[in-house]
């Protein structure tokens, strides 16, 4: 049998199993933060009591945020609500407090504990997960696409658009990236759109270096050279048949890249720069446990953790990326 | 070289130029001036304690009476002449503040670069000399994990075990000085600066130095499977010679050029330990500068973070061909 490209590429891949572990990782993270609404709420799926049957959450998520008219205001976890009730496995939600449970230690009630508004950390650790993830990908997205388009248009024309354009990407590597992340954030007030919106645009230059280095190797080749003689227009070749062959290694450093939007945007978070509350980010719930630390290790731990974890899966996946393209590797075995 | 060097400083200039220049147009157009934070102009101005020519004077003071081109003009003309301004914070002239941080941000950069390279270069070696035995396979995995592991988790961590008198007393909580070493003599003192930095340099080494070890054992992976190792084998050579002699000095060019990709990293990260560990080096002066909005203080940073970043790409460069003649600088440009 014949494997195409990416069929040789995912064969070497598959041959790493800790890079496997990582890809199941970041699968399933990326799974937890679309459901994280089944997954972490404190309305429960269903809810029989007198013969009447309510769904409160999938109603609650179809109409955005209303509740039947006859259990307005209720919380349905208190006892006093009888009938039959099934809860989405973390009861609780991001924003539910609970003065009279301060900083729990984990517990059965409170699987990772609660922090110092009595919210549910598990709850918060699942939602927190959205904005990590969420961050990761648009602003990779961003800065890939700004990215392959000026990276192209250097390599494949050359000449002094060449010239300009990486006097410019070199311009923008000099430049102190984090702090000017910084201080775009601190004058134009941080949201997940300015979080992800400054990366995406500063992050650019190492994508448009490779994209062009890739395009100035295969615009000599002769199936370039080809498509031009029969009269393709630039577009097409650029597209069709360029891009696709080097987009291998921009999926590399996408991959990596995911990993350090998310170490930026964590870092961010917990300099006070990130999402603001009351959504919660793995970077602020850290960031906030300062006050609790030398009592409240959970506080600590857990968010430092998932964040090491998925940085981790990431790295893993890239890196494994990285070695199944590598020719050497291939023909080593 | 000297054509070479000439163009170089040329483009170091004509890149500062514009990495001020959007910086200071960034912090121009932001939106609701800087005036207006610190004399909380909005409501002090409607309450008529603050009369509008106070105001005026602030602006004028700021330069942000006149448009953006003009005032990014007077701001490069002090500039030119190393004037900063002054700090809105204490009313003290920028140059000084900076004078105070800079060597301290700058000593801690140094002793992690040295403790970076001391650590890592053996260990890549051994690594790629000993490929795939239990040596390079453990040690990778573990310089892996160190390398995804966010740094103000570690801060936090090593800050709570080692220092908060809650578990270990082993390092001060944060700063650079102790009281009592005010008035002691020379040594005790520079025991006690090496004491307070401890914390600070591991914090900031351990992700780098497994950067780099993965790098060096990398590159000298790449230099082993060429063919004149493969000769010198052949030769007779022991292998100790065959490493140390023709491997490793070739493995060494990469690493040299990584110098200048380092230190706009550890600069960076600077914001994140030392406002951790309340070190009052550039870091922290930086982080105060932007959550205060001193802009004047904001535009000496970037701007002297982007000397730094200029000069040592330029270092970098230079001692590249230096050390592989090869390399001929003129044809580079």
């Amino acid at each position: 049998m014949k494997a195409g490209y990416w069929g040789v590429l995912w064969r070497e891949f598959s041959k790493n199993r800790l890079a496997l572990a990582g890809l199941v990782i970041v699968i399933s993270l990326i799974l937890l933060a679309l459901c994280a609404p089944l997954i972490a709420n404190n309305k429960p799926y269903i809810y029989i009591t007198e013969g009447k049957v309510y769904l409160p959450l999938f109603y609650d998520i179809i109409t955005n945020g209303k509740e039947y008219a006859e259990l307005k205001g209720t919380d349905l976890s208190k006892e006093k609500f009888t009938g039959f009730k099934l809860f989405p496995p973390v009861a609780y939600s991001y924003s539910e407090y609970d003065l009279d449970s301060i900083v729990v230690p984990p517990s059965r009630k409170h699987l990772m504990g609660t922090d110092e508004q009595g919210r549910d950390l598990l709850a918060r650790m699942i939602y927190g997960s959205r904005v990590s993830i969420f961050i990761g990908f648009i602003a990779v997205i961003i800065y890939v696409a700004i990215g392959i388009i000026i990276g192209s248009i250097a390599g494949y024309y050359g000449g002094w658009i060449d010239m300009v354009i990486s006097r410019i990407i070199e311009v923008i590597m000099c430049f102190p990236t984090f702090f000017l992340i910084l201080t775009i954030l601190a004058l134009w007030g941080p949201s997940l759109a300015s979080v992800m919106l400054v990366i995406g645009i500063t992050s650019w230059p190492g994508i448009a270096r490779i994209v062009r280095g890739e395009f100035l190797k295969l615009r000599e080749m002769d199936f370039v050279v080809a498509s031009q003689a029969v009269g393709a227009a630039d577009r097409w070749i650029i597209f069709r048949h360029i891009l696709p062959n080097a987009l291998a290694p921009v999926l590399v450093s996408a991959t990596f890249g995911i990993a350090s939007t998310i170490l930026i945007e964590s870092s961010l978070s917990f300099l006070g720069f990130g999402v603001q509350p009351p959504t919660p980010s793995w970077g602020d719930i850290l960031s906030q446990s300062r006050d609790f630390m030398d009592f409240a290790w959970w506080l600590t731990f857990i968010p430092g953790f998932a964040i090491f974890i998925t940085i981790t899966a990431y790295n893993l996946v890239g890196d494994a990326l990285q070695d199944a393209m590598n020719p050497k590797s291939l023909s080593g075995k | 070289m000297k054509k070479y060097i000439v163009k170089r400083t040329l483009l170091i200039f004509l890149t500062l130029f514009l990495i001020t220049l959007l910086s200071y147009t960034i912090i121009r157009i932001a939106p609701g001036d800087y005036t207006t934070l610190k004399l909380g102009m909005e409501g002090a101005l409607k309450a008529g304690s603050i009369s509008q020519e106070i105001l005026e004077q602030e602006k004028k003071l700021y330069g942000l009476d006149k448009p953006v081109i003009v005032g990014y003009a007077e701001w490069l003309a002090k500039f030119v002449r190393l004037d900063f301004g002054i700090s809105r914070k204490d009313g003290r002239p920028v140059l000084t503040r900076i004078g105070e941080a800079l060597p301290i941000t700058l000593i801690l950069n140094v002793i992690s670069m040295i403790i970076i390279y001391i650590i890592s270069i053996p260990m890549g070696i051994v690594s790629a000399v000993k490929k795939d035995k239990a040596f390079d396979r453990v040690s990778s995995l573990i310089l892996f994990l160190l390398y995804s592991l966010p740094h103000f988790w570690i801060g936090l961590i090593l800050l709570l075990y080692m220092a908060s008198g809650e578990y270990l007393n082993l390092f001060p909580l944060g700063g650079i000085r102790s009281d009592w070493a005010a008035g002691a003599g020379f040594i005790p003192r520079l025991i006690d600066f090496c004491w307070h930095l401890v914390l600070p340099v591991i914090t900031l080494t351990y992700g780098e130095f497994a950067f780099l070890a993965r790098y060096t054992r990398a590159n000298m992976l790449e230099v082993i499977s060429q063919q004149y190792i493969m000769t010198a084998r052949a030769k007779g050579l022991s292998n100790k010679r065959v490493i140390f002699i023709h491997a490793f000095r070739n493995s060494l060019i990469p690493l040299v050029t990584l110098m200048a990709t380092l230190l706009p990293g550890l600069l960076g990260g600077t914001v994140i330990v030392e406002s951790i560990f309340s070190i009052p080096g550039m870091g922290l002066l930086a982080y105060e500068a932007i959550l205060s909005r001193d802009i004047p203080v904001i535009m000496a940073i970037t701007t002297i973070a982007a000397i730094l970043t200029l000069a040592g790409i330029l270092a970098a460069d230079l001692l590249y061909s230096l050390v592989d003649p090869r390399i001929r600088l003129e044809a580079k440009i």
